[in-house]
């Protein structure tokens, strides 16, 4: 009898008592239930857990987005993509210029006595208007005596040769001047750096050293030198998290941590143009480059200071002793394999606190933060990999954002409860042609098949409207698109009538028909994308339609890369790019890059292409550059080598509770900046405990 | 008894030992590479991938780096590759946060699946009967994912309360109360979810072990002494019918380990199917080691738990 009513009542309380919970819970209306400091707290969903939360090491965007509120940079880009000053408050371009005296070099007049006498003559030759010069460039001519130095000859380094480098003229220039050397040309004559004879420089070598010498000092001792030069003023007063000062020595810690082979840091190539970082003073320093590299200074913007404290090689070594490690992990104990990259320590506006793998970050803001602390007390980093997990928790109220998918951005638009921010990547997709192949060297033929491709259909149906046409390489947020070019219509009429004007004809069985050969090529693309896939489709179904025909295959991303991208074997790909906010466009555009395992692997190759490329390189004057990117922009979609189909559009979904605090203590709806950044302004950000109408 | 249970306890040793082996060799044998020296991420170079392989003993033969695991899995210092975090905690904290989930759902199973068999046996043939098979059957062939996913849908529309998870994220500073009523909430929607498989199994066969009992002679005789129904159901009947479940109840034991990898991955629960289910996806060798030999552990002190038990309640049964 006992046992009858147990066995029906246990089961009743015990799904009653866990069903009377859901009494007690908050919901997404009401998130302050129970506790009404959910208000300062934002929580962001996300797909992946970060890896390593160190500035010079980390290479996901997860970490980022961590590393970027831990870690300040010296610079970074304001709200209409200008530079702007952050640990660093000032910076000045200036530049040193060296000219290698060559004693009896003929010049337009007279030979070259020595380093003096080249220097008389050519301040006379600024004197007397010779030499154009603009006023305020020159701020001195110095001259830098010979010197005798060893050289490792060869590969091994084992032979070291004595080498006479000649005495050197240093110019000061007040700012960057590409073409200080053309100024000189009516003193120095034209072919002044072709009168170097470098054989003379040093003793006799044995042959087989003798090729890869000369080429050693051609490239450490040219006639003509630049090295630009920034000279950073730092902010005063600024504190690591754990209260250390910040100063100029934590700067070059950082740059020499990201060179150090050690470390292995993805950066080493972004800052392989520095020659050297001067420390000038706790809060002064200079960083030379070695060439003109109108981009270099972009490195800055992004790369978060690291506390040389915390991390400098003594620091290691006792972290190492304490952690009482085996000899193996001894061995190669490095940066990469310190605690630091899970306890970050920075200078930005929020500090670390806690990091639960696959669960969460957590951070706090920085009370001291010396750009005034953010409104927000915590900032929670929440990795969900389930799709549809990430749009429950948003929905309940336990994350106040994320990035939805494409087909869930349509719920949330038409919904007032949610508010959907959303803006062009900086990435695209596209069809490469391989340029190499006889069938698609015909400009006429790349531009004719990508007329023949409805690109909207495309947007519409594979990203459910969530993407934009492009037209070229450069993002479209960035000052450098030229918004006024028109995307490539969709007309296969149009795009017949430029491959009959190439030759192509059809054939009796419909397709394109040249020389006895039909038009057919493989469409290939990576495995594991379906967008990349459904385009393979649609491509091939829209080629079919004007004779062309196309076959289509996706393999695993190794073997693609592999097996077809790195040796440029393949007739056209589908695939895309993400970028950063860059003129330089040489690793994907120059013909210099169009050989096995570069990034120009479609072979694209146009002079004019590269003179600009190499022109956006040295213009240091930014209206100049933009002018430049944007030809660059047309040539490139003049050309076609890709067919560019469409930037994908980031979409973010947000509480409309959230707002930003105006300067005066008002209230405003969020925006993002001009590359359409919605947490640019995140500092700024605060929840309401209810929605507010605008 | 001694003797036997000795035995026992001898052959399950060694048959732990050749697991080992066996989890080792297929873990080992099965393709793909640890995520940190995929050679399929273009972002590795050559010698990292080289350096990252030496230092995780990858290079060494195999019976190596059986020995290399014991002996870091004996000392403790047996590391993940993910993280380099020690695995035996890893694998500790992950099983505390499965266990809640594991023992709700197991009352909810147990406490559930009897007063609905032991119903449909006694009405056999009832609209009650009919429709409880027809829904154990349905829950039985719904796959469990789907049914979660459905049951998450419906309680986030109509609610609008968190589900994922074992808190309410941001709800750390409420009060006590609040927060130990968040946290058990989370535990409603998963524990049913993982339940309902187990209902529906559960309670077919509480009826149809009280089916056959129901017609035995001493139950006859029970009710032939003018016992009422309800004595003779539930305490005649019920102990008799009760002694599959025994064995049943031991074999319990290894979901404790594996744990419930579909519902936890669902319901972003940091347990332990979790942690061994990202594992196995990583290569984290560390990881999926260890998690398979305690699981291995597990099962067989659950079989020699069970003989034990069975022993023990069904006097017919001798060890010897």
């Amino acid at each position: 009898m006992r046992i009858k009513q147990l066995l029906t009542v246990t089961p009743i309380v015990l799904v009653g008592l866990l069903v009377q919970a859901y009494f007690w819970v908050p919901t997404y209306e009401d998130q302050t239930a129970g506790a009404a400091q959910r208000l300062s707290k934002f929580i962001e969903a996300s797909i992946g857990d970060a890896k390593l939360l160190n500035p010079a090491l980390h290479a996901d965007a997860s970490s980022m987005k961590i590393v970027d509120k831990v870690f300040d940079t010296l610079l970074d880009f304001d709200e209409q993509l200008q530079l702007r000053g952050r640990l660093a408050t000032r910076w000045q371009l200036t530049e040193k210029a060296y000219l290698t005296v060559l004693p009896g070099a003929a010049l337009a007049r007279g030979v070259v006595d020595d380093a003096a006498g080249l220097r008389a003559v050519i301040r006379s030759g600024i004197d007397s208007g010779l030499i154009e010069m603009p006023p305020g460039l020159l701020a001195g001519i110095e001259v830098l005596p010979a010197r005798t130095l060893s050289i490792p000859a060869g590969d091994t380094g084992s032979v070291e040769v004595s080498v006479n480098a000649p005495a050197r003229l240093q110019f000061d220039l007040r700012r960057v001047e590409q073409r200080f050397f053309e100024r000189l040309r009516p003193v120095l004559g034209t072919d002044y750096a072709q009168q170097a004879d470098y054989e003379a420089w040093h003793a006799r070598v044995d042959e087989p050293l003798r090729e890869p010498l000369l080429a050693t000092l051609r490239e450490r001792f040219p006639v003509f030198e630049h090295n630009p030069e920034i000279g950073f003023e730092l902010r005063r007063g600024v504190r690591f998290h754990d209260g250390h000062a910040f100063d100029a020595g934590d700067v070059k810690f950082t740059y020499e941590a990201i060179m150090n082979p050690r470390n292995l840091s993805p950066r080493t190539a972004d800052f392989e143009p520095i020659k050297t970082i001067e420390v000038l003073g706790p809060h002064r320093l200079r960083v030379v480059y070695k060439r003109l590299f109108s981009t270099a200074v972009n490195v800055w913007t992004a790369m978060g200071i690291l506390p040389e404290h915390l991390l400098s090689d003594t620091v290691l070594a006792r972290e190492m002793e304490e952690r009482e490690l085996g000899t193996a992990a001894r061995d190669g104990f490095g940066m990469r394999d310190s605690r630091f990259n899970r306890n970050p320590v920075g200078t930005g506006p929020f500090r670390f606190v806690a990091w639960r793998s696959d669960e969460l970050v957590h951070l706090r803001r920085n009370e001291q933060y010396w750009d005034g602390a953010p409104h927000y007390q915590d900032y929670f980093f929440r990795i969900i990999p389930d799709t549809l997990t990430r749009e429950v928790e948003f929905r309940t109220g336990a994350a106040d954002s994320y990035n939805p998918e494409p087909y869930q951005v349509a719920r949330y638009r038409n919904d007032p409860r949610y508010r959907v921010y959303s803006s062009p990547s900086t990435g695209y997709t596209y069809i490469g042609y391989n340029n190499r192949r006889a069938l698609f060297r015909d400009p006429r033929v790349r531009r004719a098949l990508g007329m023949a491709i409805n690109v909207d259909e495309i947007i519409r149906y594979v990203l459910h409207g969530e993407g934009e046409r492009i037209t070229g390489p450069y993002p479209k947020t960035t000052h450098f698109y030229p918004q006024d070019l028109a995307p490539l219509a969709y007309d296969p009429d149009a795009a017949l009538r430029l491959l009959q004007e190439a030759g192509w004809l059809r054939n009796a069985d419909g397709w394109l028909e040249k020389d006895g050969k039909i038009f057919e090529f493989n469409l290939i693309t990576n495995n594991g994308n379906d967008k990349r896939r459904h385009i393979l489709s649609i491509a091939q179904d829209a080629w079919k339609r004007i004779g062309v025909k196309c076959n289509t295959e996706v393999f695993e991303w190794a073997v693609f890369l592999e097996d077809f991208i790195n040796p440029g074997d393949f007739d056209a790909v589908v695939l895309g790019w993400l970028l950063d906010i860059n003129a330089d466009q040489y690793q994907l555009w120059h013909s210099s890059q169009a050989t096995p395992k570069k990034l120009n692997f479609v072979g694209y190759v146009n002079p004019r292409a590269d003179a600009l490329i190499e022109e956006i390189r040295l213009e240091y004057d930014t209206q100049k550059q933009i002018a430049l990117t944007r030809e660059l922009h047309r040539v490139v979609a003049d050309d076609q080598p890709y067919t560019f189909l469409f930037a994908p559009r980031k979409n973010e979904v947000l509480d409309p509770k959230i707002v930003m605090v105006t300067a005066d203590g008002g209230i405003e709806p969020l925006r993002a900046d001009r590359r359409g950044e919605l947490y640019f302004f995140f500092s700024r950000w605060r929840k309401l405990a209810h929605a507010p109408d605008f | 008894m001694g003797q036997y249970l000795l035995r026992n306890l001898l052959q399950r040793l060694v048959l732990l030992v050749i697991v080992s082996f066996l989890v080792h060799a297929l873990v080992h044998l099965a393709p793909g590479e640890p995520a940190e020296v995929d050679p399929n991420n273009p972002r590795f170079k050559p010698e990292d991938v080289a350096k990252i392989r030496a230092a995780f003993h990858l290079d060494e033969p195999l019976h190596v780096q059986y020995g290399l695991w014991i002996r870091d899995l004996a000392s403790g210092e047996l590391r993940s590759f993910k993280d380099g975090q020690p695995v035996l905690p890893k694998i500790w904290d992950r099983f505390l946060n499965s266990l809640p989930l594991f023992v709700c759902a197991t009352l909810i199973v147990w406490t559930l699946s009897f007063p609905t068999g032991i119903h449909a046996a006694i009405r056999r043939g009832s609209t009650y009967d009919r429709s409880t098979t027809f829904i154990a059957y349905a829950l039985i062939s719904i796959p469990g994912f789907f049914l979660s996913y459905l049951a998450i849908l419906w309680v986030v529309n109509t609610f609008g309360v968190p589900v994922i998870g074992m808190h309410t994220f941001g709800n750390e500073d409420a009060p006590r109360w609040f927060r130990g009523m968040d946290r058990l909430w989370h535990l409603v929607v998963p524990s049913l979810m993982l339940a309902v498989g187990g209902v529906a199994i559960l309670s077919r066969y509480v009826r149809t072990q009280m089916l056959e009992v129901i017609g035995q002679d001493y139950v006859r005789t029970a009710r032939a002494k003018g016992l009422d129904e309800n004595t003779v159901i539930y305490s005649h009947a019920l102990r008799n019918a009760l002694l599959p479940f025994v064995t049943m109840f031991g074999l319990m034991l290894p979901e404790l380990v594996s744990g419930a990898v579909i519902i936890e991955q669902i319901f972003a629960w940091p347990g332990i199917g979790r942690l061994s289910f990202d594992a196995i996806l990583a290569r984290d060798y560390p990881v999926v080691l260890t998690v398979t030999l305690i699981a291995a552990m597990v099962t067989l002190a659950g079989t020699f738990l069970s003989d034990i038990l069975y022993a023990v309640v069904d006097p017919r049964i001798r060890l010897s």
